[in-house]
């Protein structure tokens, strides 16, 4: 296979004196869905944050597009092309919709309209609401805010913390089948899901998280059929 | 017209206050913090356009340009020396930090130029604007204090909600880990954040010797003190909040010198913030901050 995009390699994160990653290593390559699962507290969000840079591995490693990320600051990572759109949601509740984007653009230069027709294109409801504050959106218009705001950075790998958080079944669904338009249309998603069931169902490959460890991986046809992973995680 | 008079008196002193707060405000918005060594800012700002028009003679408009570079860049350094480093301290921590800092600017002021106060020299003469027979009398240096706040408000806002540095600044004050998730540099925007208020408070401290010439190394605290207390009037964090809390400051401060007691001004000043806080604790324009989950 040819390089991955992302490669976390054995990497470990402490809060203070817990340690909350032990030892974690996954690949990315162009064009997958790879999702994490795991239940609450396993470290998922953890990872993600280290990727992004917001948080730092005592020892291990993690490579994007080949490049080490250790000494870049996460300002600087978002410039290289990976994106997330974290773990609620997370829009700027007093800036209007139409302005959340152009923060999503912040890295790019001022020629930002093509990529905000391609986000109303795949919004509709969002162009309705471009002049309203985020604040006022309902719970899955706030995910698809914070998702077209996270694409606007025209990433090379889009990270989606647990896009179903709150949300009603069918906009779960709806937003699990954006998730999947994504990826038809090339792009490479790592999703970060307590939602198993769903997140397997679209991915292409999973890793199971446990307390801190990577316990499982497979495709996610092998890990939606695993006895381990359905008593676990999908109440069967 | 004796009202009148001392409404429009209340209003430029309500400016300055105004254009003091908006540094208290915009750095806690963004920062958090309470950065109570920007009076003393105000009063740097004051003795260098001092010493750059009494001293080396220059005209005072250029003499403010010189002050407000050189608070814009002590802003910085403040900034960068003392509070980034204390950037994951608990609050207390920075705000002593702040208090200490204070102190400092006040005592370097004391040894470089002396305790014996200076006569400002207003900026742009002592004239005044004579309206109605004489009855009115607007200074000139009222009707350009009111001028600038006007002017500074309108640019503020204007850059606020344009420019894209503008919005990022806005989109840290509401969530600086989602705006570093954007690709925004947090640090470099606290670090404009201060830039702007320091560079307003020189031209605060100008307008304000001006107005009231004497200039001693503490000239910058009540002034300072009492713009912090515009911006809680007006809700900190909130740009319009810090010029309405200035303004009604001002007017406020004017009135209970003239019709109450000019000793018991600022006591009825600070009992109309406590009426204030009582009855809307986040200020006049602040918003309670709400979590949506």
């Amino acid at each position: 296979m040819s390089e991955p995009v992302l490669k976390v390699e054995n990497i470990n994160v402490y809060y203070g004196s817990i340690h909350a990653i032990k030892g974690i290593s996954f690949e990315v390559y162009e064009g997958e869905i790879v999702t994490l699962i795991g239940a609450n507290g396993a470290g998922k969000s953890t990872t993600l944050n280290t990727v992004s840079g917001l948080l730092h591995p005592a020892t291990g490693s993690v490579s994007f597009l080949g490049e080490s990320l250790a000494k870049i600051p996460p300002d600087k990572i978002v410039e290289r092309g990976l994106a997330q759109v974290p773990e609620g949601r997370r829009v700027f509740a007093q800036m209007t919709v139409q302005e959340n984007l152009e923060m999503g653009a912040y890295t790019q230069g001022d020629d930002i309209e093509g990529d905000l027709e391609k986000v109303y294109g795949l919004f509709p409801r969002l162009k309705e609401r471009m002049r309203q504050t985020a604040g006022t959106l309902s719970g899955g218009e706030q995910q698809m805010l914070a998702m077209g705001r996270a694409l606007m950075s025209r990433p090379k790998l889009l990270m989606l913390d647990e896009p179903s958080m709150g949300l009603a079944p069918i906009l779960v669904e709806q937003i699990f089948d954006i998730i999947a338009d994504l990826h038809r249309t090339g792009a490479t998603i790592l999703l970060v899901e307590q939602n198993a069931q769903m997140a397997l169902s679209i991915a292409s490959r999973g890793y199971v998280m446990e307390t801190g460890r990577i316990v499982t991986t497979g495709t996610g046809q092998e890990l939606l059929a695993s006895e381990e992973v359905r008593r676990a995680y999908l109440g069967g | 017209m004796t009202f009148l008079n001392f409404f429009i008196s209340g209003i430029s002193l309500g400016s300055i206050y105004a254009i003091i707060a908006l540094g208290y405000t915009m750095v806690y918005g963004i920062a958090k913090m309470l950065n109570f060594a920007h009076g003393d800012v105000i009063m740097v700002g004051a003795y260098v356009c001092f010493y750059a028009t009494s001293r080396y003679g220059l005209n005072p408009f250029l003499g403010i340009v010189i002050a407000m570079i050189i608070c814009t860049l002590l802003g910085i350094i403040v900034e960068r020396l003392a509070y980034k480093p204390l950037r994951q301290a608990p609050s207390l921590a920075v705000l002593i930090t702040a208090i200490g800092m204070s102190y400092f600017l006040q005592n370097t002021a004391l040894l470089l130029w002396s305790s014996n106060p200076k006569v400002f020299p207003s900026i742009i003469g002592r004239g005044a604007f004579k309206l109605f027979d004489g009855e009115l009398s607007i200074s000139h240096i009222t009707a350009l204090t009111i001028g600038a706040c006007l002017v500074i408000m309108a640019v503020l806002t204007l850059f606020i909600s344009k420019t894209k540095m503008g919005k990022a600044m806005r989109a840290c004050s509401e969530d600086k880990g989602a705006a570093q998730l954007m690709g925004i540099n947090v640090n470099a925007t606290i670090s404009m954040t201060f830039a702007i208020g320091s560079g307003l408070a020189a031209v605060a401290g100008a307008l304000l010797c001006s107005a009231y010439p004497t200039l001693m190394p503490t000239t910058g605290s009540l002034p300072g003190i009492k713009a912090f207390t515009a911006a809680v009037f007006g809700g900190i964090g909130s740009i319009p909040g810090a010029f309405l809390g200035g303004l009604m400051l001002g007017v406020i401060e004017i009135f209970a010198k003239a019709y109450i007691s000019s000793q018991l001004s600022d006591a009825v000043v600070f009992g109309v913030l406590i009426v204030v806080l009582l009855v809307k604790p986040a200020g006049l324009l602040g918003k309670m901050t709400q979590e949506k989950v």
